[in-house]
């Protein structure tokens, strides 16, 4: 069985990569005047979001490796380090991250972890990098289990995760309209990706993919950008603060003030921690949903239109 | 990657980039053209309850809206906007404004830079009292 096997650490080796391709594109838009925005405390916001991921991961790490390596010693299956390996477990873990993503934004649990990512009102590269702190208490590295198990050893895996995410890093911009048709229908794009960032009711919950957009498409929640709507990106109700601490925690603690109400039975408190953002025990509060059915009460002419086409005959 | 190259490396490229983004005027606040641009910021995060009265400040980087379910705040988010209700809001009049406290946890602070006149007339349209 494979022991010992280490991968380079692709992620930190990218950092350099990450400041020249910032800087790139703010040069692209500050003489093409067009292709995106930048501000100044947003864009620090979302770079110490991403240190801060990079810390976590340091002190946290050994949770997740302790783990999977667990995993690894039980596992009868071992499927070798040959590149055909290598692939297909780059291939099978994006469709782990599809799963862990949608999770993200259907369960408010890892919601909460997740949430941060979609916080800044912006659309650039430094978003890519507003990433979470808290991802170890989600316990979504439960869904790694299975690549394990099947015998595809824990440093591969992170390594096919660490390429996942770099390869995510390009398509938070604005910069890049559409690419090639034929890579626009199996590959994430730059088009696909500021659908899933949109806060309006047509882009909610879809385009969760990493890599391969197939997923999407396979699963039933892909929406192509739309040329008539622009999406307006952020949260259904942005934050109102800059301050790294509250924008990796609110969540968190949203939910533990929903959770610990008084007078709400224990079925009701365990909602507010597994249900989908907007679920409340009254019904005082609207899901993504119950916005999209709203939004076309107001306008029913949009039925059938991307985002809104499997809602035909509704309201 | 090694962390005495790595640490150095995260902390110059995010204080270059932020140096370089203030320079280049990216640190500017949102301004409301009118009470329609207020109108829309308020619409933006609260689509099922228009105003019934908007009242910009003076230098239009925030707007007090009245609805029918109360009162509640435009404010700049950088070059954005977002919006907040006012229940449970505490107010405090500053040097240059007002200062609301909201029991908010990804909101906490409003800043309002008013003039002397908006500073008196705001907290009481807010339906709040002003605290020493």
């Amino acid at each position: 069985m494979t022991e010992e096997l280490t991968y380079p650490d692709v992620v930190n080796f990218a950092v350099p990569f990450f400041i020249a391709a910032i800087l790139a594109e703010l040069v692209w838009i500050l003489i093409k005047r067009r292709g995106g925005r930048y501000e100044t405390r947003d864009a620090l916001t979302s770079l110490l979001m991403g240190a801060g991921n990079v810390a976590s991961g340091i002190v946290l790490g050994f949770i997740a490796y302790g783990f999977f390596m667990l995993l690894w010693e039980i596992t009868p299956l071992d499927l070798g380090t040959s590149l055909w390996v290598v692939l297909l477990c780059f291939v099978l873990d994006d469709l782990r991250y599809y799963w862990v993503h949608r999770f993200g934004h259907r369960i408010r649990w890892v919601w909460a972890s997740h949430v941060n990512h979609h916080s800044s009102q912006h659309y650039n590269l430094t978003t890519a990098l507003r990433q979470t702190w808290t991802g170890t208490f989600t316990f979504m590295m439960l869904v790694r289990a299975p690549l394990i198990l099947l015998g595809f050893h824990p440093a591969m895996v992170l390594f096919c995760g660490g390429l996942n995410l770099i390869y995510q890093f390009w398509i938070h911009t604005e910069a890049i309209g559409r690419m090639p048709r034929w890579f626009e229908a199996v590959m994430n794009t730059p088009s696909h990706h500021r659908v899933h960032h949109g806060r309006n009711p047509r882009y909610l919950d879809a385009n969760y993919a990493g890599v391969f957009i197939v997923w999407d498409k396979l699963f039933g929640t892909f929406v192509p950008e739309y040329e008539k709507e622009k999406v307006d990106y952020g949260l259904v109700h942005n934050i109102g603060t800059f301050n790294p601490l509250r924008v990796a925690f609110h969540e968190w603690v949203a939910i533990w003030r929903d959770a610990t109400q008084p007078g709400l039975s224990l079925r009701d408190r365990l909602m507010y921690c597994i249900m989908p953002p907007g679920w409340s025990h009254d019904g005082s509060r609207t899901m993504s949903d119950g916005i999209k059915r709203r939004h076309l009460e107001a306008h029913p002419e949009e039925i059938g239109t991307p985002g809104f086409t499997d809602m035909a005959g509704r309201p | 990657m090694p962390l005495q190259i790595l640490l150095p490396m995260v902390v110059i490229g995010i204080a270059g980039i932020v140096i370089l983004l203030h320079l280049l005027g990216r640190s500017e606040l949102a301004r409301l053209e009118d009470e329609a641009a207020a109108r829309r910021a308020w619409l933006r995060e609260y689509p099922d309850t228009p105003p019934t009265r908007v009242i910009l400040s003076h230098d239009r980087h925030a707007a007090l809206i009245e609805t029918a379910h109360g009162a509640g705040v435009v404010w700049p988010m950088g070059m954005d906007t977002t919006a907040r209700y006012l229940r449970g809001a505490e107010i405090h009049r500053t040097k240059d404004g007002l200062r609301v406290d909201l029991p908010d946890f990804a909101a906490p602070r409003i800043r309002l830079r008013l003039n002397d006149e908006e500073a008196d007339l705001w907290p009481t349209l807010m339906n709040r009292k002003d605290s020493p």
